[in-house]
């Protein structure tokens, strides 16, 4: 066999045991210069036919474990029940690992079809040989190699050891979608079972022999001292083993996970008081304002074309966006096993390649010697693409010289998250003497993320700043004149990507404000998001192209299934918003709720509009709608974080009101049949729009304008 | 620090604890029950709910000193096949986003029905209100218990 350097694939035979396919999203992969490419994924199959996926993918609850083998499956024809999942770990070989901004199903789209499609043409060509018929003559299904004419058939691991031996097909033949058994198909997660009977092993349930537990108290805001703790009496707490000194904070030590927290409050660290300027939102929500006025870095400007009216009156708003924290249910984690030069970490993260090598660096040995296993995650959303906790865990471990659990309570989640940024945004519009629009200006006030420092070499230029500003100069409408900014202001807390990262933000700000320009000139809302995307149908905004077509398009399923227009009872509303999430996936949703006289709004019925491109598994796609409506809903009705005294103020789901059954609507979900060549993400499009949506219907029953989230009671009353 | 005799899931159990652990980190850390999950220690969540005698329970909220001779279910015990309604409700129904919060939801849904076999949205909205799920997946849950109800109504009323 002989493998070049233009192959797309290649084979390894594992002393004659199987076939193993690797392949990377770049499109190259050779054994002699595999630290060059950045695999995301091997397939095996062994001589018993099981067929092993590694997933390069943290599972969240997105679905990706089951998305990305039904992509494989599909093309390799496999046997779905023969399918495994083993979990990627960093490596020379898996060096880009990292689980964010809902790319994986549209990466592994292009590496898992073209890997499965070459595995399967090279067992039906193995079964050719051995039957000494064409190659056309056969047809792979299910696992097997089948001889059309003659019935005959093969296992595919009875062809493995011949497969191996062939060499891989530049451009295997893909299949055509109109023939797809398995994308497309409503397919059970394939975890579900080990999740509802308890099996599920997320980071939280890591248990390694010699183990100690252990707890951090960590300063409470930046720069806090500890003045004075009870040591004594902490380790006089039964089971706790030792109480030690960290750069990051003081670790209780314990033989059991309650003796650490009956030790950590034994230890009464005392802090002190916090400086007089140690941060405060309301004061940062002050400077905001202030930066929102200033003119900022253009991110985007669209001159008016010769002839365009002159701006007659002009409407402007100014909108907040709060700081939110993660809150998934499993706190923060880790299991480190420091030994010398050498540590072995088991974590729920998202970015196992960056935790790698931070921690590599912070015990000051090579990445070879740290080994990463990535646990199921109870809840990303972002948060876990930071990668403190396996820090603390580290430094734990190599301090009591065992491996340690560090487990957050609740209240370290809530304190020290990276949480979403706070902004405010100031929109202005004009309208010509007719009362169309001919200006938009959009001003986000707001603050890069911190979570890791930012590489002062990097060129600011307008890219740069773009991404700083999803959902504002992507804004897809047809104005004449558009001009958007970015103004930084400085954060000193730590702030981070939170689920839809900067786009929920500006997308609530953008869709409200539309809301008001068109009430500004009478204008039913929809109908006037319809208006302004007509004209071009494919717009540039940077990186972005947006087709308006599929804008209008979810638009008007939402029109339809929703019966817009018919009249609502007094103290109902109906709202709308959309958005095309970085010109990839298009949502549109409507709101109905009903606004009772105590200021509650109680969302009754969300409809909703996707375009996302080629549907791998529609209940993944539902379930991300539903679960983006949701996350959307703990945003607008609470879940706010506040900041005195450089704190955040808030500490445990009693004080974080995120939402709960009762605040749940019935949401029905409509899927655009796509005629498109590729998928795309669901994780964080379905958050943006719906903030808006909800605040629109408000506006609808009750002619109260919400410009600042969340929403309370005495807003609406 | 005191032995404490328990059952968990039909076994006898027999520890050494101190007299305020949490009956969750007895499951969690001394049994190697981690079905049973930490959400918020302070039974806010949820996540943590176990069964006794068909009852939900926050096992987060049980010392040991108030659970001598008593019998707990917890998710791993549920059934010994993934058979129970509400197990089968729960993927039949394709309740599980991230999944962590679910042994909670199951075991919560379990003391409803058993209380309530027919319930309704008010009951299930006031029941189901106190646990959390960050992924969103109520709409689903909700239905999940709607369809286990009928399945045990059924089963009842076709056994003799």
């Amino acid at each position: 066999m002989k493998i070049s350097r233009r192959d797309f694939v290649r084979t390894v035979a594992l002393g004659g045991a199987g076939l193993v396919v690797g392949f990377n999203g770049r499109g190259i992969f050779a054994a002699d210069a595999a630290k060059q490419f950045a695999p995301n994924g091997w397939v095996k199959i062994d001589i018993d036919g099981a067929v092993t996926l590694t997933i390069g993918k943290s599972e969240m609850g997105q679905g990706v474990r089951t998305s990305l083998a039904m992509i494989l499956a599909e093309e390799l024809e496999a046997n779905w029940s023969r399918i495994k999942l083993v979990q990627a770990s960093p490596s020379p070989v898996f060096d880009d690992l990292g689980t964010g901004g809902s790319d994986s199903v549209r990466d592994g789209w292009r590496s898992l079809r073209k890997a499965g499609a070459a595995a399967r043409e090279m067992l039906a060509a193995a079964a050719a040989a051995r039957w000494k018929v064409d190659r056309g003559s056969c047809a792979a299904s299910n696992g097997a190699i089948v001889h059309t004419a003659s019935g005959r058939r093969f296992e595919y691991g009875a062809l493995v050891a011949d497969a191996a031996k062939l060499s891989v097909p530049n451009n295997p033949p893909l299949k055509n979608a109109r023939d797809y058994k398995i994308v497309g198909r409503r397919t059970p997660r394939i975890d579900g079972r080990d999740i509802v009977s308890g099996k599920a092993h997320y980071g939280i349930d890591t248990k390694i022999p010699g183990m100690l537990y252990a707890s951090l108290e960590r300063p409470p805001w930046i720069g806090a001292k500890q003045k004075r703790m009870e040591e004594e009496k902490a380790k006089n707490v039964r089971g706790v083993r030792n109480v030690m000194k960290t750069s990051r904070g003081i670790a209780v030590v314990a033989d059991n996970t309650w003796a650490t927290i009956k030790g950590r409050t034994a230890l009464a660290v005392d802090w002190g008081e916090p400086p007089p300027d140690a941060f405060d939102s309301e004061a940062h929500f002050k400077r905001l304002e202030l930066a929102s006025r200033e003119r900022g870095f253009i991110t985007r400007k669209e001159e008016p074309p010769p002839g365009t009216a002159a701006v007659a009156r002009t409407i402007e708003a100014t909108y907040h966006y709060p700081f939110y924290a993660h809150a998934p249910v499993e706190t923060m984690n880790c299991v480190a096993d420091v030994r010398e030069n050498r540590c072995t970490i088991w974590a729920p993260t998202q970015a196992p390649n960056r935790l790698q090598k931070q921690v590599a660096d912070l015990l000051g040995i090579t990445l070879d010697k740290v080994d990463v296993n990535v646990t199921l995650i109870g809840g990303g959303f972002g948060r876990r693409l930071g990668v403190d906790y396996a820090l603390e865990a580290a430094e734990i471990s190599r301090a009591a010289k065992v491996p340690v659990q560090l487990l957050w309570s609740r209240q370290d989640d809530m304190k020290h998250g990276h949480f979403q940024a706070a902004s405010v945004h100031y929109l202005s519009a004009g309208f010509d003497a007719q009362g169309a629009p001919v200006a938009w200006k959009h001003t986000k006030a707001g603050s890069f993320h911190n979570i890791s420092a930012l590489d002062p070499k990097e060129v600011r230029d307008i890219a740069w700043y773009q991404d700083w500003s999803w959902g504002a100069y992507d804004v897809p409408y047809a104005i004449p004149a558009i001009e958007t900014a970015y103004v930084t202001v400085d954060l000193p807390v730590k702030h981070g990507p939170w689920r839809a990262v900067f786009a929920p933000s500006s997308v609530f700000a953008r869709e409200v404000f539309f809301d008001e320009m068109a009430h500004a000139r009478n204008a039913d809302p929809l109908a006037f998001r319809l208006d302004l995307l007509k004209g071009a149908d494919i717009v540039k905004a940077g990186r972005v192209t947006i087709d308006r077509r599929r804008l209008r398009r979810v638009l008007e399923v939402v029109r339809e299934k929703s019966g817009w227009g018919a009249p609502v009872p007094k103290g109902h509303g109906r709202g709308v918003a959309c958005n095309a999430y970085f010109g990839h996936t298009y949502i549109a949703y409507v709101v109905d709720l009903r606004v009772n006289g105590d200021g509650h709004a109680h969302i009754e019925r969300v409809v909703a509009a996707v375009d996302c491109g080629i549907v791998v598994n529609p209940i993944g796609v539902e379930q991300q709608i539903e679960g983006g409506i949701i996350w959307g809903i703990s945003s607008a009705l609470g879940g706010e974080i506040t900041f005195r005294g450089g704190a955040a103020q808030q500490g445990s789901y009693a004080d974080v009101a995120v939402a709960r059954m009762r605040d749940t609507p019935a949401i029905e979900t409509h899927i655009i049949p796509s005629n498109g060549t590729e998928p795309f993400g669901m994780g964080e499009p379905p958050v943006p729009p719906i903030v808006p949506a909800i605040t629109n219907a408000i506006f609808a029953a009750t002619g109260k304008r919400i410009r600042r989230l969340p929403i309370h009671p005495e807003d609406l009353a | 620090m005191a032995e404490l005799r328990l059952t968990v899931n039909g076994a006898p159990r027999t520890l050494e604890v101190d007299d305020d652990t949490p009956l969750l980190w007895i499951l969690r850390d001394q049994l190697g029950l981690t079905g049973t999950k930490f959400g918020c220690g302070v039974g806010v969540c949820g996540a943590c709910t176990i069964l006794e005698n068909g009852k939900a329970l926050r096992a987060c909220q049980l010392p040991a000193s108030e659970i001598a001779g008593r019998s707990f279910t917890t998710i791993e015990g549920l059934s010994p096949d993934v058979s129970h309604p509400c197990q089968r409700a729960w993927m039949e129904e394709e309740v599980p986003q991230c999944g962590y919060c679910q042994a909670g939801m199951i075991m919560t849904a379990c003391g409803l029905l058993n209380e309530h076999p027919d319930p309704n949205d008010h009951l299930i909205d006031t029941v189901m209100s106190d646990s959390v799920c960050r992924c969103g997946t109520y709409p689903r849950i909700r239905k999940a218990i709607y369809r286990a109800a009928a399945e045990i109504r059924e089963k009842k009323s076709s056994s003799p």
